[in-house]
Formats: C-alpha cells, sequence, structure tokens
C-alpha cells in the first residue's frame, strides 16, 4: 500500500527538498489507491470464524428450527419441510416424566461423582505435594485410569459388579457366607456402579489439576502462617484452599460439564434400566433420537439441558469473576 | 394362513382378502394387483441362476459394484453367496459393516442424506414399516411380479415382515423365531416325575402352556443346591417378549379392530402378573445378562428351561456347552383358551434383505436379493456356524451340514415354530411402542408399580403415539398385519 501511495504521488520538481515532498504527499488525493475487499486481519481471521459459524452456529440454529417441529426421519419429509409444530415439544417436556426424571438424575450423579471426585483428589494432592521415594511412578500409575477408554471401564465394573463377580465374592468373604446381590438390577443400588465407574475413572484428571493448583499457590503466605504458628489444618482452611479456589472452580466446572454428558458407563452398565431407574439425560435424549428418530422432540429436550447447563456454569464461574475482580 | 405357510391357493386367497381389505382403506394396492403369471417370473428351481443371468444382462458389460449395508458379523452369511454371485454375474460386492444395533438407525439417517452409500442392507425385520415410511426402501412389487418365481414366498416359512400395507418391500434371510430349551435330564428324572406330579396332578414334559412352565420353574428352583428354574431374560426388550408371547396366547392381539390397546385388559394384567411371579425361579443372572452371557450361563446345565433362537443352540450344541446332547426342544408355550390350546411362537427379529432407493442399480440389487434368498443360495448362507442366519426355507432343514450345526431335534421345534410364528409389532415407531412397553414392565417386575397401573400408563402412552404417528395410517398396517396373522392364531385371537 505504501509502495502504492509512493507510485501515485506526483513529483514536479525532481530537486524538490524532502520537506516540500512530505507536504505534498501529505495532502494529496489519493483516488487512485485499491483498497483491499477484506481488511488484511479480518481476512486473517475469517476461516476460523466460518468454519466456527459452520460447525457451532448453524448446526444450533438447525436445531432450534427442529425444536419447533415434530420431525422424525420416518416422516420421509425432509427436514426443512417438517410441520411447525411451535412449543408443543417443550409443553409436552414439560409433562414427560421420563425426561424430567432423567435431568434430576443426572443432576444427582453429576453432585455425588464430582464431589467425590474432588474431595478425594484433593486430598491426594495434598499427599503426593511432598517429595517422596516412587513419587513421580505413583503420580503415573494414579493417573492410568483416565487414559483408558470409557468403553472398557465400563465393561470392567459391569463384570466387577456382575451379581457373580468379584465385589460379591469379596462381600462374601468379608462377611463369611455367599452373597449373591444384582447390584444392575436393583432400582435402588444401579446407579451406584455408575457414579463408582465415573469416581473411578475421572478422579484422576481431578487429582492432576488439584495437584498442579498446590504447587503453584503462592509460598508467602504460607510460611508466613507457620511462622506464626498456624496450624496445619488451619494453613489448609484459611490459606491454601482460598487460594485455590480458582483451580477448584475451573476443575468443577470442566468435570461437571464431563459428568452431565455422562454416557458410556450408563450404556455399558445398565442401557438405563432396570426400567428407566438408571437413565440419565445424555441415555434419554440417544434413545429418542437414534432408536425413536424423535429429532424434534428431543431438539427442544437438548436446547433445554442447555440451558441448565449453561446456567450451571454460569453459577459456577462466579467465584471465578469475584477472584479476577 | 399366512403368505408364507402354504403352498396351496386356499392359502394365498386367504391372504388377497386380507390384502384386500388393506386395499379397501384406500392403499396402494401392490401386492393385491400384482399379476403373478409364471410366464412372466423366473422358474422357482432355477432362480438363482436365472436371477444371476438377468443382472448379467442389465449389467450389460458395466462395471457395477453392488454396496450390502449388513451387521457386523453377518460376513460369514453374506461373503459365500456373494462370491458365488460375482462369479455368475461379474457384477462385484463392497460389504459396509455396522455394529448389529445400529443399521437401521444408518439406513434411516441415509434416508436424510442420499448419499447412495449402499445399494442393499440387512435391517431387522421389524424396523421395515419405519424404514419404508422414510422412503429409504424401493417397493419390490414391480421387480417380484417380473422376476419373482411362484410359490417363492410361500417356500420361506415365514415372510409376514417382508410385506409393509400390502407391499413387497424385501426377502426374509434369517429364521429368527423363539424356541425353548429344556434340561432333558431333569425333564426325564423318575423321582422328580414323581415329586411334580404327585404336586401338580401332571407328569413332567415339554410344556404346552405357561402354566405348566411356570409351575416347572417353581418345582426345580432350588438355589440352595445349586440348581435354578430357568433363564429367562428380565432385561430390556426380552422381557417385553416374553410378555408379548404371554399375552398372545391368552387369546387376545394387542390393538382391536379400531386400534384400541387391549394390552391392559384382564388377559394383559394376568399375563404380566405370571411373568412377575416366575422371575422368582429365574437364577440371579436374569435381570442383567444379555444374550451372549446368557446362553454361556445356560451352557452350565444348572437351569431348567430357556429360551433363544438359533444362535442359542449353535453356543449349546457346541463343545463349550456342558447341556450338548442333553436337550429337549418346544415352541414357547402357550394358553388354554377356551378348550383348546394356543400356540403363539413369536419372530421376534430376523433380517431382511431390502433394496435401497437411493441405489443406482435396484433392479440389478433386486436380483442380488432374490439370488441371495433363493432356497440354493441361501442354504449356503444358512451353512456358516459362526454366522447368525438361522434357516427359514423347507431345504435348510434338510442340509446335512445345518442339522449338524443345530441337531435335528432342535430344528424339528425351529421348523415348527417358523410355521405358525406371530408377527412382532409391525407399526411405525414399533421401537416406540415396545421401549415404553420394557420399561412399564421392569418397573412391574422391580416393584416399582402394580401390574394394572403400568399397564394402563402404556395403553395410554401407545394411544398417543398412534395419534402422533398419524392414526389412519397405523390403522391400514393394523388392518393387513391381523389378516397375515398364522391362521391358526387368527381364528382364535379376539
Amino acid at each position: 500500500m505504501g509502495g502504492a501511495r509512493k507510485r501515485a504521488r506526483p513529483t514536479a520538481d525532481a530537486r524538490g527538498n524532502a520537506l516540500m515532498d512530505q507536504d505534498t504527499a501529505a495532502t494529496m488525493p489519493t483516488t487512485r489507491i485499491r483498497k483491499p475487499l477484506i481488511p488484511f486481519n479480518v481476512g486473517l481471521v475469517l476461516p476460523a470464524q466460518l468454519t466456527m459459524l459452520a460447525v457451532v452456529l448453524a448446526p444450533t440454529l438447525i436445531a432450534i428450527y427442529l425444536s419447533v417441529t415434530d420431525w422424525q426421519p420416518t416422516a420421509g419429509v425432509p427436514w426443512y419441510r417438517a410441520e411447525i409444530v411451535w412449543f408443543w415439544n417443550f409443553y409436552d417436556l414439560w409433562y414427560d416424566e421420563r425426561y424430567i426424571n432423567a435431568l434430576w438424575r443426572t443432576l444427582l450423579v453429576v453432585v455425588v461423582a464430582v464431589v467425590c471426585e474432588l474431595a478425594i483428589a484433593i486430598g491426594l494432592a495434598l499427599l503426593f505435594l511432598d517429595e517422596w521415594p516412587w513419587r513421580k511412578l505413583a503420580v503415573s500409575v494414579l493417573i492410568l485410569p483416565m487414559m483408558i477408554v470409557p468403553v472398557d471401564a465400563a465393561n470392567a465394573f459391569f463384570m466387577l459388579f456382575n451379581d457373580r463377580g468379584p465385589i460379591n465374592h469379596l462381600i462374601g468373604m468379608a462377611i463369611g457366607r455367599s452373597f449373591e446381590f444384582s447390584w444392575l438390577s436393583d432400582p435402588n443400588w444401579a446407579l451406584a456402579p455408575i457414579v463408582l465407574c465415573e469416581i473411578w475413572q475421572w478422579t484422576p484428571l481431578m487429582f492432576l489439576l488439584m495437584l498442579t493448583g498446590f504447587t503453584n499457590l503462592l509460598q508467602n503466605q504460607i510460611r508466613a502462617a507457620i511462622v506464626l504458628g498456624a496450624s496445619r489444618v488451619r494453613i489448609f482452611f484459611r490459606i491454601m484452599l482460598p487460594l485455590l479456589m480458582p483451580v477448584i472452580a475451573v476443575a468443577l466446572l470442566i468435570r461437571g460439564i464431563e459428568t452431565f454428558k455422562i454416557f458410556d458407563a450408563v450404556y455399558i452398565l445398565t442401557r438405563g434400566g432396570p426400567g428407566a431407574s438408571t437413565e440419565t439425560i445424555s441415555m434419554f435424549m440417544y434413545n429418542g433420537a437414534f432408536v425413536y428418530f424423535r429429532i424434534g422432540y428431543i431438539a427442544a429436550a437438548a436446547l433445554l439441558v442447555l440451558v441448565v447447563v449453561v446456567s450451571i456454569c454460569l453459577a459456577l464461574s462466579r467465584p471465578l469473576k469475584r477472584h479476577h475482580g | 394362513m399366512s403368505i408364507s405357510r402354504t403352498t396351496t391357493n386356499k392359502g394365498r386367497r386367504r391372504f388377497m382378502q386380507g390384502a384386500a381389505a388393506v386395499a379397501g382403506l384406500a392403499l396402494a394396492p401392490g401386492y393385491v394387483m400384482r399379476p403373478r403369471t409364471a410366464k412372466a417370473a423366473l422358474a422357482m428351481d432355477t432362480v438363482h441362476t436365472d436371477a444371476a443371468k438377468a443382472a448379467k444382462e442389465l449389467a450389460a458389460g458395466r462395471a457395477v459394484t453392488l454396496k450390502i449395508l449388513q451387521p457386523s458379523g453377518s460376513l460369514g452369511n453374506v461373503k459365500p453367496v456373494a462370491d458365488k454371485w460375482t462369479e455368475e454375474t461379474g457384477i462385484t460386492v463392497e460389504y459396509i459393516e455396522v455394529p448389529l444395533g445400529e443399521i437401521n438407525q444408518k439406513m434411516l439417517l441415509e434416508a436424510v442424506a442420499k448419499t447412495g452409500a449402499f445399494d442393499i442392507s440387512l435391517p431387522a425385520t421389524f424396523g421395515i414399516p419405519d424404514l419404508v415410511e422414510s422412503g429409504i426402501l424401493v417397493n419390490l412389487d414391480q421387480f417380484a411380479t417380473k422376476y419373482q418365481p411362484e410359490g417363492f414366498e410361500d417356500d420361506s416359512l415365514y415372510s409376514t415382515g417382508d410385506y409393509y400395507k400390502g407391499s413387497l418391500y424385501g426377502y426374509q434371510t434369517d429364521g429368527d423365531t423363539y424356541v425353548m430349551f429344556y434340561l432333558k435330564d431333569w425333564l426325564e428324572n423318575a423321582e422328580e416325575n414323581k415329586a411334580f406330579s404327585d404336586k401338580n396332578g401332571y407328569a413332567l414334559k415339554v410344556p404346552d402352556t405357561w402354566q405348566e412352565l411356570d409351575a416347572m420353574m417353581a418345582h426345580f428352583h432350588r438355589p440352595d443346591k445349586g440348581m435354578f428354574g430357568g433363564a429367562l431374560y428380565r432385561t430390556q426388550y426380552f422381557i417385553a417378549w416374553e410378555w408379548w408371547v404371554r399375552f398372545h396366547a391368552k387369546g387376545f392381539y394387542p390393538f382391536d379392530n379400531d386400534l384400541n390397546p387391549q394390552i391392559n385388559n384382564e388377559a394383559g394384567v394376568k399375563a404380566l402378573e405370571e411373568l412377575v411371579a416366575a422371575s422368582q425361579y429365574l437364577y440371579p443372572g436374569a435381570r442383567t445378562n444379555g444374550l451372549f452371557e446368557n446362553f454361556e450361563a445356560y451352557g452350565q446345565g444348572d437351569k431348567f428351561c430357556n429360551i433363544g433362537w438359533g444362535g442359542t443352540q449353535k453356543y449349546l450344541n457346541s463343545d463349550k456347552s456342558k447341556v450338548k446332547g442333553k436337550l429337549a426342544f418346544g415352541n414357547t408355550p402357550g394358553g388354554q383358551v377356551g378348550d383348546k390350546v394356543l400356540k403363539t411362537p413369536y419372530f421376534n427379529w430376523g433380517w431382511n434383505y431390502v433394496v435401497s432407493s437411493v441405489s443406482r442399480d435396484p433392479e440389478i440389487a433386486y436380483l442380488f436379493t432374490l439370488y441371495a434368498t433363493s432356497p440354493a443360495m441361501s442354504t449356503i448362507a444358512v451353512r456358516d456356524p459362526g454366522g447368525y442366519f438361522d434357516p427359514f426355507r423347507g431345504a435348510h432343514y434338510k442340509d446335512p451340514e445345518i442339522i449338524k450345526t443345530y441337531s435335528p431335534e432342535f430344528l424339528a421345534a425351529h421348523e415348527a415354530s417358523m410355521r405358525d410364528s406371530i408377527p412382532d409389532l409391525y407399526l411405525k415407531g414399533q421401537g416406540e411402542y415396545f421401549d415404553v412397553l420394557r420399561v412399564a414392565l421392569q418397573e412391574v417386575d422391580i416393584g416399582n408399580k402394580k401390574p394394572k397401573e403400568a399397564l394402563d400408563e402404556v395403553a395410554e402412552a401407545w394411544n398417543r403415539l398412534t395419534r402422533r404417528m398419524g392414526k389412519r395410517s397405523q390403522l391400514v398396517q393394523w388392518t393387513f398385519l391381523k389378516s397375515i396373522y398364522p391362521e391358526g392364531v387368527r381364528d382364535i385371537l379376539a
């Protein structure tokens, strides 16, 4: 562009001084300068933005449209010609006992699993703060579960909690007689193996986040507290934990969102049964969309879930906002 | 008599009457109107060679490749036939395998995307109504008129699922009827026999009714001694399937003539109460184990009875099983309706060859389906001991290799069951109808709901489903489906 401007600049007096040249350049019309259609900086980010639009915005808009239709692939009409039912899907969902139960059940799983993961992870992270022999190896072993394919982990828990599996065998050994209990087919207990599987597999991630958080805490306040004679418990609750809050909030946010989507463990262990007593929201939506093909209805369900998840995220991110002023 | 159960003109006339009833409801009467002149169609004896020849002519030197979308694990059944097809026609075949439970989903997605990813597919039979309504299946009436030999469908022991609203949409290629398994040693044990007959007034035998079976399960159930009454399923859809047979055996269709659910009537409630009562005589894994775990557990030889398909027998008749050669077989038990014992064996899965509406060569694809389900070729397909296509044509029951795989005793029970099987609920939205049912049944089985309350809720949900699916359209198919129930069953069901 600069070059173009120089080429356009008339040089009437070849012997003219530099100052005059500069003045002339500043006042000369720029009618011959070609402006690019897209500014350079915009051009750089445009492909990424368009990709984002294609993969996020377009499907979201389609989902919103579908949520007000009654479209099913089995209807024999393309989705863009589906019958509009306006807000009847949302109305039906409000009275769909199975959907509401699945939502509450999922929230229960999220709360129980994530709180347990956090508590165990903090405990383990504290253990690993000091240097001790084989520490690095122990960390490696501890994070192994999260590297296992979720379906395999669920399969292992299916075997563990089978009515003739090791869990029953161990309980039998402990109580001194044969113990047979169908964990996965008892409506009151079937959720427990699912939650345990989730905790077992994802506590390592929480542990890594907590360990990183603890390791990066500023030591000045802790040292000062030690010098002033504060107990270890007091230091933990009054200094370390408050300082760690942003990390905890992020960890809860990540794990909360992830656990809300729990599917593999439910699918492998119980398929939502017995009855619908372990059906989580993902399982409900999987059945609705890919078994019964009620795409419109499930799009409406998904939008409602999105509202719930975003609300939870906003609630969890408030401490972060406070932390950053 | 249904279309699949007779070679007589009487049977066909009956079917035509049923289909005509459907046509009266303003249907496209494809099957009814289809000319069936032997002159136009291929000959039954040489149908496979003739179909191959016709396909070769249609291809006319073009490099045609047929793509088959099939459930994983069926390659052993499909490939030997496809290899012969390629040999005879020069038309190559490509296989696209998808997980067992996902093939119908893939097809419905193809109905939306229309990519032409496959020409032929092997969906589960119960999904055909949904697939037809989605527009992904070719109506085969025209092709059948042109090529299908006289008696081709009659020779197939079960072809009810091939039709939807009177038109042909596929060819059954797997005989998935339910068969009962019993431990012969236990049935023939003199001491057990005496104890049982003293209590019940009749001897141990392959039971004719569910009441008899339940009594036998109760008799043999001694968990403290490591003996269990049965290995029947209480998981997912299996529980709904068992109730479906128990309910039909009490003499009722699931819907009345106006598509109002009858499942919550007295018979339905009684059937459910009996099913739940029988649960106490099952082995501990009944509520968790799926198909493979089930037959492995039954293969231990400590459970009196089991229910299953041909695949179950393939395992139980193998060296891995402790009950090989020690089993007695029977149809699913029936029920006492008036002075008659009503038997309602049940065809609850099966795979169908169908043609994609997006196929570029639908006629050649159709000829492949005709070729693959012909008596000669289907025998080759069913022979594969590792596959899961079970016998479905008369010829299969005479093949030495198939007899060796399944055992003559099992095949006798299987053939009888195939001939009189009641169909699944072949309505649009079958999955939704059954899911509502199975959730309710499981809720009752685990004690969360009372039978009447649960079935009333199911009936209400079914009414909503029917309204959503379009009652008029559903009624057309229901009227048609009722007309092709096995004749002996149809005469008794109300």
